[in-house]
Parts: C-alpha cells; structure tokens; sequence
C-alpha cells in the first residue's frame, strides 16, 4: 500500500488524532506492522504523556503497542519495567517524565509495550538526534494532540492525521472541521532567514521592520488583554510564539498598518482560532506561516464514534479526500481513496 | 561549610562556577557537596591534582580533549542504584544498565588518561570484573539486557518465543521468573564492587571539575596560590573576575590590586566610588576559591588557610527577615565576635560598619570594634568613613582622585585619617552645583558636617 512507501521516504513521521478514539493507535499498530525492518532501523516513541496521564486517574488501559523484533522505542522507566517482550537497553537519557526517565531500548522479540516518551520539545529533539546517532531511519511518534502536552508533533518531517466520528458525528461537520485542520497543517513555511532568526524565541510577541531588524513587544503576549501596536508603522512580520487565538488575530486584522504584516506562528498546533475567524482574517489579504512544519502523508478514518455511532466509511473518505485532495484511508477497512 | 553552602556569598563565588564548563550534572553536584579545606595537606594535594590538570590542559590537542569532554559527558548520578546495590537489594535492569554503562565509562576515561601519562593523578578503580559479570558476551558496548548466555533455560524459552509468538504471553512469564533468578545473581556478584563503582563515580567527577578548572585558569588568566607559613596573606595584581567581566564589557580596565594582611586588623579607607568593598569581596572570593582548589584571580598569591570566612555587607538582605539594615548588620558583626572568641583561624571581612547610623555614635562603635578584634587572633579587614582611632590597625587607602582620575590603589598610610573627596566625586558625577557649593561653604565655615 502506498501509505507506507510515503512513510519510507522521510526520517520522521507524527501520528495524530483529533480527538480521542479517532483511530491514532490503531494507525500506529497499522503503520508498524507494515514496515519492512529489513532495511530500516525504526525507533517509535510517544509524547502524549501530559495529554493523557489522566488514563492513570480513570484508570483506564492506554493502549498497548505490538513491536516487531529489531524495533527501537522510548518509554519511561515505568512503563519499561511492566514491557511484554524481551529488550536490550541503549540508553537512559536525563529526561524526565512524570513516568520516571525516558529510556531507549531495541525490542529482542516481538511483544507489547506501552509508549510514554519526552514530553517537551526541546527533550523530544535531543531524543531524536540520540536515534539518529543510533542510525536510526525513521522515527515514529505517537503524537497526542494536546494543548497539555508540550511537545509539538510539528518537529517530525511527515505527519499522518486520524480522524473519525468521535471529532464529530455529523459528516458534514466533520469533514468540515477536519479540512480546517488539514488547512493549518498545510499552512507554508515562513522564508529564511526569518524563520532561523524567529525559532530560538518560545516566548513572547515579536515583530520585524522592513529592514529585517528583530523587535520584542515588551510584556506582552499573544494572550494579553490589550494589546497595541503603536510604532510599528514598519511592521514587515508579526510573530506569535504562544498561541494565537481569536482575539489577537482580530486585532491584527483591523490594525491599519498591519495590513500588508505576515503572521508567523510556531507551528500549526499553536493555532487555536476558529475557522470563521481565520477565514475572515485570510480573506481580508492576511497571509499566514509557520516556522515548523510537517508533510502530510494521509488522513485515517474511523467512523465510528465511542458512543456506537457509525458512519458510513465509504462516503466519509470520499467527501474528505474531496474536500483536502489527500488520499484518506479506513484503516480497518485498508481501502483507499483518492 | 559546603561549596553550596557560600555559594550566593555577595563575595561573586556563583560567577566563578557559573564559568566552569562543566560536562556533566553529576560534577556540579559533586562540586557544590565539596567542603571547605581547613586543612594544609588537603588543600596542597587538591592543587597538585589540578596543577597536572592545568598541565594536560595546555598540551593535549583538541582532538584528543574533546573525546575525552565527550566522555565526560555521559557521566551520570547513579548514587541512588549504587545504594541500593550496598543494601544487597536486587537490581533491575535500568539499573544494570546504569552500572555497566558506569564502569565501561571508567574503563574507557582511564584509559584515555594513561595514554597522557595522567594514569594515578586521580585514582579510578580497576571496574573490570564488574564489566565481565555484565557483558557475558565479551561486546564491549554499554547496553544491557538478561542476555541469553547467563542461562540455557531461558535461551531455549527465548527461542520458543520467536518460534511461537502465540504462546508469548505464558512463556514470558516463565521467562521472568528465569530472569529473576539471574538478576538475583548478578545483584550478589556485583555487591562487593558497590565501593569501588562509588569511588569510580567521584573520580570521574573529580577529572571533570579539574578540567573545567583548569580550563578556567587559562580562560580568565588565574594562578595557583601557595600556602603561607606564617599568617600573613599576600596576594599581588589581585582583580575580581565579575567585576573585571562588566568593566570590559564597557570599554574599561580593571586596575589590579596589591594587598597584603595578617593577624593585625587593616583598616581600608578611601574615597567613596572607590572600590573599597570590592577589596573585601575580593579577598573573599580568593579566601574560598583557595579552599575549595580553584583557580585565583591575582597574578601571584600567597594564603593563610583559614577555619572560617565571613563577609559582612551592609547591604545584607536579611531586611526580608524583619529586620531593619542597623540590626541586621549589628548581628552580623556580633557573629564575627563570637566566632572571634572561639579560637578558630578566621578571616573576617567587614564593610563600612554602623553606616547606616549617626556619626558621632557609629565613629565610637567602629572604634570599639576595632579595639576589641585587634586582641583575638583573627585577620580582619574593615573599611569606613569615620575618623576612627586606629589602634593597632594597619592602615590602608585606597589612592583616590590623582590628576582628575580614579586611582584604586591601596597605599599605605600612618593612621586612619579619611580622606575628604566626597564633594570633589560628587562634583564629577555631574551633581547639582548650588547643592555642592552651599556644602562647600559650610565647611568652610567649620561646620563640619560629621
């Protein structure tokens, strides 16, 4: 199957789900028994633990991954001591998780293991360039898509998003909602050097003149109240390095002289404004990026919702493969279409 | 006392372990556990090792030192496993893992180091026979997992468990209870090693922070101190690096000082802006960075190893304790007193005593003080304003205005005279003029002001 073939060509790839029971694991489970590790040295990992720790208040089971042989994963040293298959141990890194350190081991046999990886960005990254000083190929993390979770799944060069009836059991909804996603994500890179000068900063609102000169907008973020943008007549690029909700990008939007500005956000996890908000910004002349970005392979869907509800496969991957002219797949059902 | 104990000491001793290029968290904390050296022999031989240090520094290539940083760097804090292990409990794997990727560690450093001729300048235990219990293979590379050779029983379910993945559930857990057994014995054939893995621990963090010195001499121009045989400190082209650090980066110099101090109290006076109190921090940062075998910022330095140091601040923050400035200072100094009558060699450093009082009775406590110190066996530095009677102070100034120009330098005088520059300095500063000459012809007048 093509999705996998698309998989191989990249060094890392983020599995997202929109929501809870949207199929995530299942795309995982998927994905990982398909690879060929002949040839490929895989490293699997997962940043959902701030997301969905709250499994380990309701007590409910998260869901167990199968490893082949040869697989390399990090997990914390909980979730490595309860490991369901024989494991050689690489590394035991300085990183902790509200799970104990994070640890990197290669799988001897096949067998379970539940996945609790890094959980901020910075640890995420220096875990995946410890795999690639392993000679790892391709990464894999199991990206949760949380506003809890610190981690961006955006730092992976591909990106599989799954979706399903449980974001919405409304097709119409649905496919509507999910395209909007789809839009974020396919949202282009900001330029260089803008985007080398624009990464080291986390915090913060910044702004560029026409000359290319970095400012702060002291003691604001995209989050405070009153925002003004006085002086900054010269305002070539605003950057938004927290979240960027409704109320800032309607100021940005009836600011005079910001008319012509890019918005530059992060990544599109950082976006949190609704799509009649981002469309009115956009049809206006705005123009939007992004300083990460990932790839997006293909969409899953599972349409069925947690509550029993079913929608109809068929239909459903034809309207949304209409709607973001991507392939969508039910995986259960392994069928494309395009 | 610890390292961290006098850490955000105001004398700037965080500035100097903040510069250290430390490879490993583990050496920091090793670092900040350190105890103050109170005694010759220790402080002598810390030096020696640092000397050798200072030495491979210089004249080992890039190359070679980066393997060795490199190494370094994957030192890490497995205090809590090495417990454990000392406690005969059982160790787990990540816990095996943390020791065979120890003592491979060890093994390699020492080895690097030999190659050096640096074999024996830190003594890093033989971990050998702990690499051999965990690497039944003979691989050599710091992973670790209940392998297959420590036991023919699990091999063989192992085996099974390839063969038959369906059946992998029920043979893991016989599995485990396989390797329980291994692990149990693995435990007891690493327990009489838990000392000698602790010692290989602290060694490596001991290389990493006599590099990061070493390194720092070089860096910030520092010079090994030796020890005084009689109680006299002397420190020549002293300078502080923070302050150094600042002033550079503002176009400016640091002059560098000449101090020299015994068991007879010195009294520094001198103008104000200039530099007084850092002296006294100063001789405090070197004071400590001494005994605790670091580098010192002075061109040559000869130092009397002390039981106690104490800095006394006027600006202590002690305010956020409820006390006012006065009373936060008063205890401070009675602290010195007390401490003084103990007997201990102690060096105290006191800044512009009483200031924050009326003249007439701050001139009269700092001269009591003085009287009191000059007969305990105690080096004590002190600067003030007031005319204070000097006893038996030794007398220093520091030079002041010369030519339109701050002079830092500490010449020598007869008694404690203050000199009378604060109006000059004001003036220089840009001061209101109807303010200055009104005070000007009010002294005149001989209304002095004090």
């Amino acid at each position: 199957m093509s999705i996998i073939a698309d998989i191989l060509k990249y060094e890392s790839l983020s599995i997202v789900g929109l929501e809870k029971n949207t199929g995530k694991t299942e795309c995982l489970k998927y994905v990982l028994a398909r690879l060929p590790l002949d040839h490929k040295r895989v490293a699997v990992t997962s940043i959902g633990i701030d997301g969905e720790s709250t499994d380990q208040v309701t007590r409910t089971q998260k869901p167990e991954i199968v490893l082949r042989e040869g697989m390399y994963f990090g997990t914390s040293e909980m979730h490595y001591r309860q490991r369901r298959l024989v494991s050689e141990l690489i590394d035991v890194s300085d990183v902790t998780t509200s799970l104990g350190r994070v640890v990197t081991a290669r799988a001897l046999t096949g067998g379970k293991i539940l996945l609790s990886g890094p959980s901020s960005g910075v640890s995420l990254q220096r875990w995946m360039g410890e795999m690639r000083r392993h000679g790892i190929d391709l990464v894999i993390i199991d990206g949760a898509l949380s506003r809890m979770s610190l981690a961006s799944p955006a730092v992976s060069q591909s990106m599989i998003l799954a979706t399903g009836a449980a974001y919405s059991a409304n097709m119409t909804t649905l496919v509507q909602k999910t395209a909007f996603v789809v839009e974020l994500i396919n949202l282009p890179l900001a330029d260089e050097p803008l985007r080398s000068q624009l990464l080291p900063h986390e915090k913060g609102v910044w702004w560029t003149d026409s000359e290319g000169a970095l400012h702060e907008m002291n003691g604001v973020t995209s989050l405070s109240q009153d925002i003004h943008f006085q002086g900054m007549e010269q305002c070539a690029t605003l950057y938004v390095a927290g979240a960027l909700v409704d109320r800032f990008l309607e100021k940005v939007r009836q600011h005079p002289q910001l008319k012509h500005a890019e918005l530059v956000v992060r990544d599109f996890t950082k976006i949190f404004v609704s799509p009649q908000q981002f469309r009115l910004f956009t049809k206006s002349g705005g123009r939007v990026s992004v300083l990460q970005k990932s790839k997006l392979i293909a969409v899953t869907v599972n349409p069925t919702s947690p509550s029993g509800y079913v929608l109809d496969s068929e239909r459903l991957c034809g309207k949304l493969s209409e709607a973001i002219g991507l392939p969508v797949y039910d995986l259960l059902k392994t069928q494309a279409c395009v | 006392m610890r390292l961290k104990d006098v850490i955000d000491s105001p004398c700037g001793l965080r500035f100097m372990l903040d510069q250290l290029e430390l490879q490993s968290g583990y050496a920091r904390r090793w670092l900040l556990e350190m105890p103050l050296l109170t005694n010759e022999r220790d402080i002598l031989a810390a030096y020696a090792v640092l000397r050798r240090f200072a030495l491979f520094v210089e004249q080992v290539d890039h190359t070679q030192l980066n393997t060795l940083l490199f190494k370094l760097q994957c030192l890490k804090d497995i205090r809590t496993t090495i417990q454990n292990l000392k406690q005969r409990a059982t160790l787990d794997d990540i816990e095996m893992f943390e020791v065979k990727h120890l003592a491979i560690l060890a093994t390699d450093v020492a080895a690097l180091l030999r190659n050096h001729g640096m074999d024996g300048v830190v003594h890093i235990p033989d971990l050998n026979q702990v690499i051999a219990i965990l690497d039944p293979d003979g691989m050599k590379i710091a992973t670790f997992y209940i392998y297959d050779s420590y036991c023919q029983e699990l091999r063989d379910l192992r085996t099974e468990m390839r063969q038959h993945p369906d059946q992998q559930e029920e043979l893991l857990v016989q599995a485990s209870e396989l390797e329980r057994g291994v692990r149990d014995d693995l435990s007891r054939q690493l327990h009489p090693y838990a000392t000698a893995i602790e010692q290989a621990q602290e060694a490596l963090a001991r290389i990493d922070a006599n590099i990061a010195k070493a390194r720092q001499v070089q860096e910030l121009g520092l010079c090994f101190p030796t020890l005084a045989d009689n109680d006299t400190t002397t420190y020549q082209g002293l300078f502080h690096p923070q302050v150094k650090a600042v002033l550079t980066a503002q176009g400016k110099t640091f002059q560098p000082i000449d101090i020299a101090f015994g068991l007879q109290p010195t009294l520094i006076t001198g103008a104000n802006m200039g530099g007084k109190t850092v002296v006294l921090k100063t001789v405090t940062l070197c004071q400590l960075l001494a005994q605790f075998a670091f580098g010192l910022p002075a061109t040559s330095a000869v130092v009397a190893v002390k039981d106690e140091v104490r800095l006394c601040m006027g600006d202590d923050q002690s305010v956020e304790k409820g006390l006012s400035s006065f009373a936060a200072e008063m205890k401070n100094i009675d602290a010195v007193i007390q401490a003084s009558r103990t007997g201990c060699r102690l060096l105290a450093l006191i800044d512009e005593p009483a200031r924050t009082t009326n003249p007439v009775e701050g001139t009269a406590l700092v001269s009591a003080l003085l009287r009191i110190l000059a007969h305990t066996r105690m080096s004590l530095l002190m600067t003030t304003h007031y005319d204070v009677e000097p006893a038996q102070a030794h007398c220093l100034r520091v030079k002041g205005f010369v030519d339109g120009a701050m002079d830092y330098s500490l010449v020598e005088v007869r008694d404690g005279e203050v000199p009378h520059e604060a109006l000059r300095i004001a003036e220089s500063l840009g001061i209101d003029s109807q303010w200055i000459n009104q005070a000007r012809a009010l002294l005149a007048n001989n209304h002095k002001p004090t």
